[in-house]
């Protein structure tokens, strides 16, 4: 279990991660089909936009193709038809706007904790060693680990090598953050505390995130906007709107009546996908 | 209960059968130990030794040197493309079947008697088990690193620089340990085949001659050289990864 202080970063170091904080990339979905085999469809004109910024939900039950979706994102899949697009340009995995943080961590286990975060720095080789350094150390501050830069991802709780593997992403500055279910793995007190934290993150660093969960309570706590997906072969069931206050913090936030109304809704609709299935 | 290890034993207990059974026989049959030692000396002393030990460990060095870069490719290409994998695979599994000192006497047509003919032995024996290793360590690497690789922007070569090297750096190890024995034993066989000088050769002309102690001088020295190797090098090199690789 984790246990650790959560330090918060001074302001200085932020602005040193992020130069320009141009903030969020608008990202669009249009029109998207996709089928593995060419007969049978898993999603059909899916249509899917981000405002600059924005914090979509992506939820839904197990089996809606949350994980093709989020390779059809990352453009690790092409789809068969239809366009995605980040800022106007067509999405593939190497893009140096998108980040992605996986359901298990995937930190390089050859590599310590610093050079993990340094990894991606090092791929596009712009900056001089120094310089790299100091970017991740100042990224691995954000996420409260600047203390464990010279252990190996071993030595880490689950909940330490997930904050990892998002100052790995998070020190390209990625103005888009995909994240696959990125807390599922975790216990109940190291993921309720880091979803607070990403979501402090997210306030200063002002990226646009999608977030796929199957979780009702998490995404309602983290969203600006729910998405339910609904069982494949389809596209998006509906949508709502996420209109509680922000910050957001843990305690206070669930036990507004609004965050219990608005979980009630989703898990209605969730029933009512399963059971039409 | 603490488990008694009786490693340390092992040597003193050989040389204690050996000079046992030496006593039973005579002595152009089976000299004993220090009989052999005294012939090391010898050997030693005229410089006959370091001649023929620096002629078998040069052959050595340019057919491993060799092999592993033959492995590397190979491995790399089986690894990266389905479709070399399938085609190769057949000729591995024959190549392997072979017992490479049968390559010796074309080797020889070839290349004629010298350094070459002994050399190419030594690479095909290293070569094929090599590469499988090679890439069967390629192929274990674990799809979800590869994929945060592309994501944080790495292309084909640093994929291959930054990630399926150091990922497979316990099968590579594991692939050079193995090749270095092949080779070496390879070596042997094929001094003994062909050569003028050499280990095996030393081994195979005391075999002619009559001189067994000649015979278990060479012996030894190929088993220990075998030994040394694999215990001050190879394993040194595994210890360095160690720490991640049992995580």
């Amino acid at each position: 279990m984790d246990c650790e202080i959560l330090t918060s970063p001074s302001d200085s170091r932020i602005g040193a991660l992020s130069g320009d904080r141009s903030g969020g990339a608008a990202f669009q979905v249009d029109g998207v089909d996709f089928s593995y085999d060419g007969t049978h469809p898993v999603f059909r004109s899916l249509a899917l936009t981000a405002r600059p910024g924005e914090f979509v939900a992506l939820l839904g039950p197990s089996g809606c193709g949350k994980t093709t979706l989020l390779n059809l994102l990352s453009g690790f899949l092409p789809p068969s038809s239809g366009r995605i697009t980040i800022d106007g340009e067509t999405v593939t995995p190497e893009m140096p706007a998108l980040g992605y943080v996986f359901q298990s961590p995937q930190l390089f286990p050859w590599l310590d904790v610093l050079d993990n975060v340094r990894f991606g720095l090092r791929m596009t080789g712009r900056l001089r060693d120094a310089e790299q350094r100091d970017k991740a150390m100042a990224a691995l501050a954000l996420v409260g680990l600047e203390a464990a830069a010279g252990k190996f991802p071993h030595q880490l709780s689950g909940g330490m090598q997930q904050r990892v593997a998002l100052a790995r992403v998070l020190v390209l500055e990625p103005r888009l953050l995909l994240m696959d279910e990125p807390f599922a793995a975790l216990d109940a007190i190291t993921r309720a505390t880091l979803n607070e934290e990403l979501l402090r993150l997210c306030g200063r660093l002002g990226q646009t995130v999608l977030f796929i969960t199957h979780d009702v309570e998490e995404a309602v706590f983290l969203a600006d906007r729910v998405v339910l997906l609904d069982i494949a072969p389809a596209g998006i069931h509906s949508e709502l709107a996420i209109d509680l206050p922000r910050p957001r913090r843990l305690r206070e936030t669930r036990r507004l009546e609004r965050f219990t109304t608005l979980t009630d809704t989703l898990l209605e609709r969730i029933s009512a996908i399963v059971a039409a299935a | 209960m603490q488990t008694r290890l009786y490693g340390w034993a092992a040597f003193p207990a050989l040389l204690l059968v050996w000079s046992v059974a030496a006593w039973n026989l005579p002595p152009y049959v089976l000299p004993q130990p220090w009989a052999v030692a005294a012939e090391a000396v010898r050997w030693l002393d005229s410089g006959q030794l370091a001649a023929h030990v620096g002629a078998s460990l040069l052959r050595e060095a340019g057919g491993f040197a060799v092999a592993v870069l033959g492995a590397l490719a190979l491995g790399l290409a089986g690894a990266l493309s389905q479709g070399f994998r399938a085609f190769s695979a057949p000729l591995t599994g024959l190549f392997m079947a072979i017992p490479p000192i049968a390559w010796a006497p074309l080797s020889m047509i070839f290349f004629g008697l010298g350094y070459v003919a002994i050399t190419m032995v030594i690479v095909v024996a290293a070569l094929f088990p090599m590469a499988v290793t090679v890439q069967e360590g390629f192929l274990a690497i674990r799809n979800g690193n590869l994929r945060a690789a592309r994501v944080l922007g790495a292309r084909r070569w640093q994929l291959i620089r930054y990630v399926y090297l150091p990922a497979s750096l316990p099968f590579l190890t594991a692939a050079l340990r193995i090749g270095f024995s092949q080779a070496w034993r390879a070596l042997v066989a094929a001094e003994m085949l062909g050569a003028s000088q050499g280990i095996g050769w030393m081994v195979a002309m005391g075999g002619q001659i009559g001189n067994a102690t000649q015979v278990l001088l060479g012996v030894a020295i190929i088993g220990m050289t075998a030994w040394i190797t694999e215990s001050l090098v190879f394993r040194r090199i595994e210890r360095r990864y160690r720490h991640w690789h049992l995580a």
